[in-house]
């Protein structure tokens, strides 16, 4: 509670020059493909119903290894290759939150702070004095608590909703940058190679100057 | 036999005599430090951002509303799409970290001065094209950040006296920019890199006339001078290899780091973000524009400060050589500037408040005070280091640049009597 204090107090310093980046939690995105399949699950039952996530598409996830048959149950009779788009009509999503959800595809890249801004987002939610839920983090939020942090008051009950949380970010952090695990594997033999080559180059530099005087 | 298709060659083209006068005959200084690889560095980024360039426009959609979706397409579908696009973004970064670092060089070492004034110039040119392009290409992702920086920048514009409000139509061909822009921002922006190219043709002819500076300052004698290929030619490319070592990283561990978020928003006119920032290598003009609290004269500022250093070969009034080496003055407003221009890119960044706003308005002042300076402060300073007594080292440089016959006797040198 003490490190809590000294922490609210140093946020209330450092808040006027880095608005709401700061209150951010630090989490580590497990990328694995458990863990973003986990994910996937939660985001089809919760956040599917009213986000689309049209750059990614159902033979996605079935690449990612994901079942055969829960992706047939997911995208009904739509194609293999259909993306992600809502189950809610834009007219519908208007008369609801009076704006449309957005596209969450990019969703763990487009926002200061990435994949620590979405967690802290969707673990944001309270119950305000009025009885009404708040976010900490986006407080003109649309969105209810659909993880259903608010309500949790014992700390196992939370625990679970924040693993939860994480999955989801595992996925969408997946979801924004499908090539990362193939970029880093391909950087490191690249940079292997230049360091190689470089080290080559410049003993070709040394020898051809050694004939200097 | 390969002689034979030589010797063919040479009676219709000067191949052989080409190779031999600026590659395997050209004469480079033997004392060019590392701070020289940076040159030849520009040329291969340049020659990279085209290549990469060529194959995303082949994937590129030019439409407001194709535009974001297209690059996401580049992205996930297209076959190493994320890497050419990687490297092109992560490549423009480059460009202007090596350019900076080629301006650098230059103003530390002197290098702008006679007879190498035309060299800086075309040099001036290139940044010019340089920046366009860049703020061109921006806006082709049509991100929230790419629609307001060029909504803002193109703003800028109506400071035109008379014919303000027009230019701005003018330029994005619609009263807000739009799909007009984007059409002719892409088109201009594959134009300008062979504009550029056409400008580094005439920086290298310029370049093979006067022939290379170096850390000494003068024009070296004939026995100090050694052939550009084999010994130049191997020094760049181990250069290149350090520099492709850190471009690497950042294009394949990084590259998210210089892409604002706020980008992977596609483009909303009716929303705007809660700060919007330039890319980090205009964020020091983008701190003088704002210093200004007058549109015209932000924009007046921040025009001048870029092309404030064109006056540099008028401004260094001494002929002491070296650059900053033997000038303790020079080289202190030398690291000065260096310092003012990271904090111009900090009040740059950040948004403003009351204190950054008088931060970046005393170093904007700091800015053109150390160039309105410079011609009392490298005179006085000039005249101090005569009456000091030079360094028995500089004394011989500028000695021996005296007994050399120069090819340009009309032009002050460093060994010249007051």
């Amino acid at each position: 509670m003490k490190n809590f204090m000294v922490l609210l107090t140093l946020f209330c310093f450092a808040a006027p020059v880095w608005g709401a980046e700061t209150k951010l939690e630090n989490i580590r995105v497990d990328t694995g493909t458990p863990a973003i399949k986990r994910g996937a699950d939660t985001l089809m039952d919760i956040c599917h119903g009213c986000h689309t996530l049209k750059y990614i598409r159902y033979s996605d996830l079935a690449s990612l290894g994901i079942d055969k048959k829960k992706i047939d149950d997911w995208r009904g009779n739509q194609p293999l290759d259909a993306p992600l788009t809502g189950q809610m009509s834009d007219d519908a999503a208007m008369q609801t939150f009076g704006k449309l959800p957005p596209d969450l595809s990019l969703m763990a890249k487009a926002r200061e702070g990435g994949a620590n801004y979405v967690y802290s987002y969707l673990i944001g939610y309270y119950n305000t004095a009025e009885g009404v839920t708040g976010n900490h983090i986006f407080p003109e939020t649309k969105m209810p608590d659909v993880l259903g942090i608010s309500g949790a008051v014992d700390a196992t009950q939370r625990t679970e909703i924040q693993g939860k949380a994480n999955e989801v970010v595992s996925f969408l952090y997946w979801a924004a940058d499908p090539h990362e695990e193939e970029r880093h594997r391909l950087g490191y033999s690249v940079i292997a190679y230049l360091i190689v080559l470089t080290a080559l180059l410049y003993f070709v530099k040394v020898r051809i100057w050694s004939r200097l005087k | 036999m390969k002689n034979k298709i030589v010797k063919w060659i040479d009676h219709r083209f000067p191949l052989t005599s080409f190779v031999k006068h600026e590659l395997t005959g050209y004469p480079t200084p033997r004392n060019l430090s590392y701070w020289w690889n940076f040159g030849f560095l520009a040329g291969f980024v340049l020659v990279l951002q085209v290549a990469t360039g060529i194959f995303l426009a082949m994937h590129y959609k030019a439409d407001i509303a194709l535009s974001f979706d297209s690059i996401q397409h580049i992205m996930r579908d297209v076959n190493y799409g994320w890497l050419l696009r990687f490297m092109h973004s992560t490549g423009a970064s480059a460009f202007f970290l090596v350019i900076y670092i080629h301006m650098a060089r230059t103003l530390y070492y002197g290098s702008y001065r006679a007879p190498r004034e035309l060299m800086w110039w075309t040099g001036q040119g290139l940044l010019l094209m340089l920046m366009a392009t860049a703020f061109m290409g921006y806006l082709l992702p049509w991100g929230q950040m790419s629609f307001w920086g060029a909504t803002v920048i193109t703003n800028l514009f109506r400071a035109t006296p008379y014919f303000g409000d027009q230019i701005v139509v003018w330029l994005r061909g619609d009263y807000t920019v739009g799909d007009a822009t984007l059409t002719r921002f892409f088109a201009l922006h594959y134009l300008f890199p062979f504009l550029i190219i056409g400008g580094v043709v005439v920086h290298l002819v310029a370049l093979h006339t006067v022939r290379s500076s170096n850390p000494s300052g003068i024009d070296l004698a004939d026995k100090d001078n050694i052939p550009f290929h084999p010994y130049f030619t191997s020094k760049d490319f181990y250069g290149l290899g350090i520099f492709l070592i850190v471009y690497c990283i950042f294009v394949f561990f990084f590259p998210n780091l210089l892409i604002e978020p706020a980008n992977n928003i596609p483009a909303n006119p009716m929303q705007t973000p809660t700060h919007i920032v330039p890319e980090w290598y205009f964020l020091p003009f983008y701190a003088v524009l704002r210093a200004v609290p007058n549109l015209v004269g932000g924009v007046v500022a921040m025009g001048l400060s870029v092309m404030v250093f064109a006056f540099m070969p008028y401004l260094d009034r001494s002929r002491i050589p070296g650059g900053a080496r033997y000038r303790p003055w020079y080289r202190a407003m030398f690291f000065l500037f260096a310092v003012d221009m990271l904090v111009l890119g900090y009040v740059g960044y950040v948004p403003p408040s009351d204190q950054t706003i008088v931060v970046g308005q005393a170093a904007t002042f700091f800015y053109f005070a150390l160039f309105a300076l410079l011609p009392f402060a490298s005179k006085k300073e000039e005249q101090w280091l005569i009456r000091r007594g030079l360094p028995p080292e500089v004394e011989a440089l500028m000695a021996s640049e005296v007994k050399e016959i120069s090819k340009f006797p009309h032009r002050r040198r460093s060994g010249d009597k007051p």
